[in-house]
């Protein structure tokens, strides 16, 4: 579980908070979106949840983060390392060696993974991030969107219990952005793993985080399952945030008809919900 | 340049050496060199040079940077022969020892500087870091230094010809100018180049360092580089060329 509490943090020779009161609870097997402008804060909760901030980042740091009972604050950084793993929006900072097999490797020899393992992970990472034909090219040779990849496989191979990743969908089409979330939500559900993923593409988080917080000016907005949240349509949209078509369209025939309508965020609740109107 | 550094896959005799044995090679040509002063035992080296890059199965590259190093190395020698004043004259002021002196510099200048291009191109710097931390018991931040440095070699460049684009969007004529123009053209880019190596740096630095930087030892590596009959041939045979530098 993921608990973090009254977290304020302001950097080093920053005068204005980078996060302000910030509190939210991701249970164990959670899935949690986050969501809004640039600015809002979102990177600096991935390092306060990582423990990069304060191990890394120095700065002013109140209230506390805690990681499967592991108190941030208190526990070293690889210690934290083991259990969370990390995937950078800069992806081309995030990878360190210059060959992709080198990149997956790397955590795997660090973190002491057993040798007969360590083959088994690496193609498994490979595989499940669908990237087996790369293995042996350099990443100077690889486009953007397959780096990206990489080093998704790369903390992949790891296989943390907690997995952050801020905007790894940045440089992906829309079929490899998909093919990531999928990815998250079968490690999500069958392995238990934990994700917070940082994403502007509302629609995948509508599809497939159960949880959403909305950061606006380094404080959460709003906080809860995804529904919930997106019944602030309007006020979403004031911050930038745009919903998902069919969410406005169940939101428009509310308005219309003068009676609640559920929430849809996929195309066929929508179906389903016209059907039964017409009838 | 992101060509030399380049790995270049293959299953020769030199790829199947331990990386720390083709270092080895590579710094018995460059003592040799220096040790010996027989105009025909340097060029032998040479040939030593270039037998090395055939050996690898480059030979295309290998005759790359041997014609790259020849540019250098005919200024380098008309240089000498006009700054040696002793010998007798044999051509307006060209002397005999100043030839002779010119020959060697120059023939040193190109064997050290080959074996280490050639071997590079054969070798995954992964491989080259990794057998120094295993082997020599190389300081695994001194590794992480020298592979990190290569691998950022083909992203500066990227970086660079993006802020040149960029540039060249808003009207600068890169293209047009040339020689010295040119450079006073490219030098204010560098400034935005280092700032944002500077940022990357220490992302970098936050991505190593949650991946357990700290927790690594030398017994980290997953690969292993076991010396065979192979590695002591290539040993015997430096040994050789550096004992027949010193004997001739």
């Amino acid at each position: 579980m993921i608990e973090v509490k009254d977290l304020t943090f302001t950097y080093k020779d920053e005068k204005k908070p980078a996060l302000q009161n910030i509190s939210l609870t991701v249970p164990d097997g959670g899935f949690l979106g986050v969501i809004g402008p640039a600015g809002a804060g979102k990177t600096t909760l991935i390092r306060a949840v990582s423990g990069m901030i304060p191990h890394l980042f120095p700065g002013d740091f109140y209230g506390s983060v805690s990681v499967n009972g592991l108190d941030t604050f208190e526990t070293s950084l690889p210690e934290i390392s083991r259990l969370v793993g990390t995937v950078f929006q800069d992806v081309d900072s995030q990878i360190i060696s210059p060959m992709v097999e080198d990149e997956l490797l790397y955590g795997l020899e660090n973190f002491g993974i057993p040798r007969e393992e360590i083959p088994v992970r690496m193609e498994e990472a490979l595989r499940k991030v669908g990237i087996a034909d790369l293995r042996d090219r350099t990443i100077g040779s690889l486009s953007g969107g397959q780096r990206q990849k990489v080093a998704i496989a790369s903390i992949v191979a790891l296989r943390p219990q907690v997995l952050l990743l801020d905007e790894p969908t940045g440089e992906l089409d829309p079929q490899s952005s998909r093919q990531v979330f999928s990815l998250l939500k079968e490690l999500n559900e069958e392995q238990g793993t934990t994700v917070i993923v940082i994403e502007q593409k509302i629609m995948l988080l509508c599809e497939f985080s159960a949880q959403l917080a909305v950061l606006n000016q380094g404080r959460i907005a709003w906080q809860g399952d995804t529904r919930s949240v997106l019944l602030h349509a309007e006020e979403l949209l004031a911050l930038g945030v745009n919903c998902p078509r069919v969410t406005t369209l169940s939101r428009i025939l509310s308005a219309r008809l003068g009676e609640e309508q559920p929430v849809c965020t996929r195309p066929e609740e929508a179906e389903a919900m016209i059907r039964r109107l017409i009838r | 340049m992101t060509d030399l550094f380049r790995y270049v896959p293959g299953n020769s005799v030199i790829h199947r050496l331990n990386p720390v044995t083709r270092l080895l090679v590579t710094i018995a040509v460059c003592v040799a060199a220096f040790v010996s002063g027989n105009l025909y035992y340097l060029a032998g080296l040479l040939a030593v040079d270039l037998l090395i890059g055939f050996i690898a199965g480059i030979p295309g590259k290998t005759l790359t940077i041997f014609k790259g190093l020849l540019k250098i190395a005919l200024f380098l020698f008309v240089l000498q022969i006009l700054l040696v004043r002793r010998g007798t004259p044999v051509l307006w002021i060209i002397t005999d020892e100043g030839l002779l002196t010119a020959a060697k510099v120059v023939l040193r200048l190109v064997i050290v500087c080959m074996p280490l291009a050639l071997i590079l191109s054969v070798t995954k710097v992964s491989d080259l870091t990794n057998s120094l931390v295993q082997v020599l018991h190389v300081p695994y931040q001194y590794a992480f230094t020298l592979s990190t440095a290569i691998r950022f070699i083909p992203q500066f460049l990227e970086e660079m010809s993006m802020i040149m684009e960029a540039q060249t969007a808003r009207g600068v004529a890169f293209d047009k100018a040339r020689g010295l123009k040119k450079f006073s053209m490219i030098l204010p880019l560098c400034a935005p180049l280092l700032i944002s190596s500077l940022r990357r740096t220490d992302q970098t630095a936050a991505a190593a360092a949650v991946r357990g930087f700290s927790l690594r030892t030398r017994r980290s590596g997953y690969k292993q580089y076991p010396f065979t009959l192979l590695d002591l041939a290539a040993a015997l045979c430096s040994a050789l060329l550096i004992a027949g530098a010193i004997l001739l």
